[in-house]
C-alpha cells in the first residue's frame, strides 16, 4: 500500500537537550497506527513536527511521495494533516456547525445556515454518531467536543489525523464511542496515529504499534506480534550507563511526615504513606496521575476535602500556602514560570520572596544587603551562573532557574520539601547538580518528597517509590528493589506478564 | 563609563535625557521659563494630578487600574463643600471628605478583591457612580465660601513662595519612592503585579496588598480633590472631571507596564516633569491647549513602543545568530 504520510529521519533539538533523533514514521491509509513512549520520549515534539507547529532541524516530511515544509499549521491542514487533544479546542460560544467550518475561509461571505447546518450533520453522521448542529459547543461535554474537533478535521479532507491521548479525559462508554469514530475514519481509508498511555486500548484498537524511546524510534509492529510486556520493556529499555548511580540513603527512621486516606473530589482517592526525615520518597506515575495535585493539597493550593495530614506527630490542617511555609513545608513547581519564580523580577528579590518577614525592618524597611549575602551563599551553595543576583530571573538558563526555585524554597529552612519534576526541561550537568543538591538535603535531615515522571531519576533518588495511577497509590517499591518496568507496569496498569 | 551606558539605557536614563533637552529647548525659547514664578506656576496647575500619579504607580505596577480617582477627587470636594455650607466646621469637613476617599477606596477595594471582578470594570463603574453622588451634592451651582485658612493653603506661599500643595507634593514623591523601592510592601507590589500565582505560592498577602492600594488611591485622591478645592477656591460637581486620564498616561510615561510588575516611582516623577515642563514651554510658545494635548497622545504612543520595538529588534538579532 502506498503510503500517505512519512516522516524520514527527522531530528529536533532544542538546546542542549534532543527531542527527536533521526526518527522515521509511515503512516498508511486505512490503518490505525498506535505510538507508545514514556513521559519525555518525543511523543509531543514529534506531533507538533507532523502539524507544522515546529519545523525539524533535519530530515524530511513526505506526502504522497512528495517532500513537504509545513511553515505552520495552516500548511499541514491544506496537506491533510490534523490534530487533536485531550484538550479539545472548540469555541465554546460558537455552535456545533459554526466550529466545524471555521477553517473554511475560502466559502462565500455570506452564510447559508441552512445548507451549513446540514453539511455539518452529514460531518458527524460520517462518525457515526449523531448531534444537533445547531448546539453550543460550550453545552457539549468533552466527548463531543472531541467530536466536532475530528468533524472539523474531515469537513478539511483530513487524511492523517493524530489523536494525542484522546481518551485521557474520558468515560468507559465515551471511550468505546471514539474507538467506533477512529474505526470510521479507518474504514474511510484515513491514516489515524492513536496516541495513548493506556495499553490495553492499543490491543483493542491499532493495527500497528511503534514504540519511541529518547527521541529515537525502537520499533514498529503488527499489533498481534507485540504483548505489553514486550511494549513495557521497549519503551523503559536503557543502557545501563546512562542511569545515574544510587547513594546509600539518609532515612533517619523518625517519621516527620503522615497521610491518611487523604482525598479531593476529582482529583485523587484514600492517599496514604508517610516519610520520615532525611528519606526521599518519589512519586511516579504518568503524567495525569495526580501526582502534582497531591503535592498542591499538602502544601494548601488545593486543600484535601477530607483525610489526615500529620506532621511531627501533630495533625495539621493546611488551607494555603502561607500556613504550610508557617509549618516547615516547601513546595517546588513544576512549571517554573507560571508558579515558580516571577521571570521579570531580580534573582535576589525572587530568593528572598517567601521569607520577605526575614528581611523587613521598621516600616518594611528591606536590608537589601543581608538579602545579597543570603542570595549570594545560595548562589555560591548551589552553584547558580548568573551575571550578577539582580538580573531578571527570565534571562538564566532553565537549569539555573530550576536552582534559584530551589534557593528560593530553601531558604525558608523546610522540614518537608515537595519537589515537583525538578529536572525538567533541564540539561544534564545542572541535572546531576540537582539530583546531588535534593541528596544533600536528606542528609541534613529534611524529608524529601519528589514527584517526577523521569524513571532514572526517581530510580537512582528514591529511598521508596509510590506509584500512582488515576489518583490512587497502586503500589510501592523500596528504591533499591525497584525496577523500570515493575513500575511502568503499575503505572499503566498492565497486568503482570 | 559602563555605569553611565547603562542609565542611559534604561527607560528613566531616556527620560531624563529627554527632560533635559525640554528644559534646555525651553530656557532658550524663553526667558521666562527658567524664572521660579513660571516653575511654580507650572507646577502648581497640575499638583493635584501629580499627586494621585504617585499612588497609580502603585495601581498599575500591581497590575491594576483605578479610573475612579478623579470622580474621587470630586466627590470629596463636593463633600467639603457642601457640608461648609450645611456649617460644618472646616477641619471637620475636611476629615470627613477624606473618610470618604477611604470608603470609596474599600468600595472599590471589596469588589475588586474579594468578588475577583477585574479592576477596569468595578472603577469604571464608580468613576461613573461617584461623580453622580458628586452631581447630586452640588449640582453646578458652585460653592466657595469656604474658611479663609483654606483658600489660603490653596492660594498662597507655605515655604517662601511655594505653596502647601507643592511641599506635600515633595513629600510624598520621597515617600512613595521609599514605599515602592525600599519596603517589603512595595517589593510585594511588584511580584503581585508580575505573577500573581507566584505571589500567591510563595505565601503573600495578595488580597491585602490589592485592598490597601486601592483604599490608599481613594484617600490620596480626596486629598488631592481637596487641594483643588482649595486652589480654585470653589466646588461644582464636574470638578476635576476627566483628570484619571492625565493621570494614567503620566504613570505609563513613565515606563509603568500597564500588565503590571514593571516600571519605577523615578520614573513616574521624570514623566511628571516631562508632562509639566512641555505643556509649560508649550503655552509661552502660545500654543494651544488642545494641540499640547494632541502632542503629550503622540509621546504617549511612542512611550509604549519603544520598548516594543528595542525588544522585537533585540529578538530578531538572537534570532540571527
Amino acid at each position: 500500500m502506498t503510503p500517505v504520510l512519512v516522516m524520514r529521519d527527522i531530528s529536533k533539538s532544542f538546546g542542549g537537550t534532543t527531542a527527536l533523533s533521526a526518527f522515521s514514521l509511515t503512516l498508511e491509509p486505512g490503518r490505525i497506527h498506535a505510538l507508545v513512549g514514556e513521559n519525555g520520549a518525543g511523543k509531543s515534539t514529534l506531533i507538533k513536527t507532523m502539524t507544522g507547529i515546529y519545523q525539524p532541524d533535519s530530515g524530511e516530511i513526505v506526502i504522497d511521495d512528495r517532500p513537504v515544509t509545513f511553515r505552520g499549521t495552516a500548511d499541514a491542514q491544506r496537506a491533510g494533516v490534523a490534530a487533536i487533544y485531550q484538550e479539545p479546542m472548540v469555541f465554546p460560544d460558537l455552535s456545533v456547525a459554526e466550529n466545524i467550518f471555521i477553517s473554511h475561509q475560502d466559502r462565500p461571505k455570506l452564510i447559508n445556515w441552512t445548507t451549513m447546518n446540514d453539511e455539518a450533520a452529514a460531518m458527524i453522521a460520517r462518525l457515526g454518531v449523531t448531534l444537533d448542529p445547531r448546539r453550543a459547543a460550550a453545552e457539549l461535554t468533552l466527548a463531543e467536543q472531541q467530536t466536532v474537533e475530528i468533524a472539523r478535521a474531515i469537513s478539511l479532507n483530513v487524511r492523517v489525523l493524530i489523536m494525542d491521548e484522546p481518551s485521557a479525559s474520558l468515560s468507559d462508554h465515551e471511550v468505546k464511542r471514539l474507538f467506533g469514530i477512529a474505526r470510521a475514519l479507518r474504514d474511510q481509508g484515513v491514516a489515524v496515529l492513536y496516541i495513548s498511555h493506556r495499553l490495553e486500548e492499543i490491543f483493542a484498537l491499532a493495527d500497528t504499534v511503534t514504540v519511541m524511546r529518547d527521541g529515537k524510534h525502537i520499533s514498529t509492529r503488527p499489533v498481534q506480534e507485540v504483548t505489553q510486556a514486550s511494549m513495557i520493556a521497549e519503551m523503559v529499555g536503557r543502557d545501563m550507563a546512562g542511569r545515574f548511580a544510587r547513594e546509600p540513603s539518609r532515612d533517619t527512621g523518625e517519621r516527620l511526615l503522615n497521610v491518611s486516606n487523604l482525598s479531593r473530589s476529582g482529583a485523587f482517592h484514600d492517599v496514604s504513606f508517610h516519610v520520615n526525615r532525611g528519606e526521599i520518597v518519589c512519586f511516579s506515575g504518568l503524567v495525569g496521575a495526580r501526582r502534582t495535585d497531591v503535592g498542591l493539597a499538602l502544601f494548601g493550593v488545593e486543600p484535601a476535602d477530607s483525610g489526615l495530614v500529620e506532621l511531627g506527630g501533630q495533625a495539621v490542617v493546611i488551607a494555603n500556602p502561607k500556613q504550610a511555609q508557617a509549618l516547615g513545608i516547601a513546595y517546588v513547581s513544576e512549571d517554573r514560570r507560571k508558579l515558580g519564580l516571577a521571570m521579570t523580577e531580580g534573582i535576589a528579590a525572587n530568593i528572598t520572596l517567601p521569607m520577605l518577614g526575614k528581611y523587613a525592618g521598621a516600616f518594611g524597611w528591606l536590608d537589601r544587603m543581608r538579602e545579597l549575602a543570603d542570595a549570594t551563599a545560595f548562589r555560591k551553595q548551589l552553584n547558580i551562573k548568573a551575571a550578577n543576583l539582580t538580573v531578571p530571573v527570565g534571562t538564566l538558563s532553565g537549569g539555573n532557574q530550576q536552582k534559584v526555585m530551589l534557593a528560593k524554597w530553601l531558604n525558608t529552612k523546610p522540614r518537608l520539601l515537595i519537589v515537583d519534576e525538578p529536572t525538567r526541561g533541564i540539561d544534564v550537568g545542572a541535572k546531576a547538580e540537582v539530583h546531588q543538591i535534593l541528596r544533600s538535603l536528606a542528609a541534613e535531615g529534611v524529608a524529601v518528597v519528589i514527584i517526577s515522571s523521569d524513571l532514572p531519576e526517581v530510580l537512582s533518588l528514591a529511598d521508596r517509590v509510590l506509584v500512582m495511577r488515576e489518583g490512587r497509590i497502586v503500589g510501592e517499591f523500596a528504591g533499591d528493589a525497584a525496577t523500570d518496568e515493575a513500575v511502568m507496569r503499575l503505572a499503566v496498569a498492565a497486568e503482570v506478564a | 563609563m559602563r555605569q553611565l551606558r547603562s542609565t542611559l539605557a534604561s527607560w528613566e536614563g531616556f527620560l531624563l535625557a529627554v527632560l533635559v533637552l525640554i528644559y534646555l529647548v525651553n530656557a532658550l525659547n524663553s526667558a521666562v521659563f527658567l524664572t521660579v514664578g513660571n516653575q511654580i506656576n507650572m507646577f502648581q496647575l497640575s499638583v493635584e494630578k501629580i499627586i494621585v500619579a504617585l499612588v497609580m504607580t502603585f495601581v498599575i505596577i500591581n497590575g491594576e487600574i483605578d479610573l475612579s480617582v478623579a470622580s474621587v477627587m470630586g466627590l470629596a470636594a463636593c463633600a467639603f463643600g457642601w457640608l461648609v455650607q450645611a456649617g460644618v466646621p472646616g477641619a471637620a469637613a475636611v476629615a470627613i471628605a477624606l473618610a470618604i476617599g477611604f470608603l470609596c477606596g474599600a468600595f472599590n477595594a471589596f469588589f475588586i478583591v474579594w468578588f475577583g471582578i477585574p479592576s477596569l470594570v468595578v472603577t469604571l463603574a464608580t468613576m461613573i457612580a461617584f461623580r453622580g453622588f458628586a452631581r447630586i451634592l452640588v449640582e453646578d451651582r458652585g460653592i466657595s465660601d469656604f474658611p479663609a485658612w483654606f483658600d489660603r493653603l490653596g492660594q498662597g506661599g507655605f515655604i517662601g513662595p511655594v505653596p502647601f500643595a507643592m511641599v506635600l507634593f515633595a513629600v510624598l514623591a520621597v515617600l512613595a519612592y521609599l514605599l515602592l523601592q525600599r519596603t517589603a510592601f512595595g517589593r510585594k507590589v511588584y511580584f503581585i503585579g508580575a505573577n500573581r500565582a507566584v505571589a500567591e505560592y510563595s505565601g503573600l498577602d495578595v488580597k491585602m496588598v490589592k485592598a490597601k492600594i486601592f483604599i490608599a488611591s481613594g484617600v490620596v485622591s480626596a486629598l488631592a480633590g481637596l487641594l483643588f478645592a482649595a486652589r480654585v477656591g470653589a466646588v461644582r460637581g464636574d470638578i476635576a472631571s476627566g483628570f484619571e486620564l492625565d493621570v494614567i498616561t503620566m504613570v505609563l510615561l513613565g515606563g509603568v507596564s500597564i500588565f503590571g510588575g514593571a516600571g519605577t516611582m523615578s520614573g513616574t516623577i521624570l514623566a511628571i516633569l516631562i508632562v509639566l515642563s512641555m505643556r509649560n514651554g508649550m503655552a509661552l510658545q502660545n500654543i494651544t491647549g488642545h494641540i499640547q494635548t494632541g502632542v503629550l497622545g503622540v509621546l504617549l504612543i511612542l512611550s509604549v513602543m519603544v520598548p516594543i520595538i528595542r525588544e522585537t529588534g533585540s529578538r530578531m538579532l538572537a534570532r540571527t545568530r
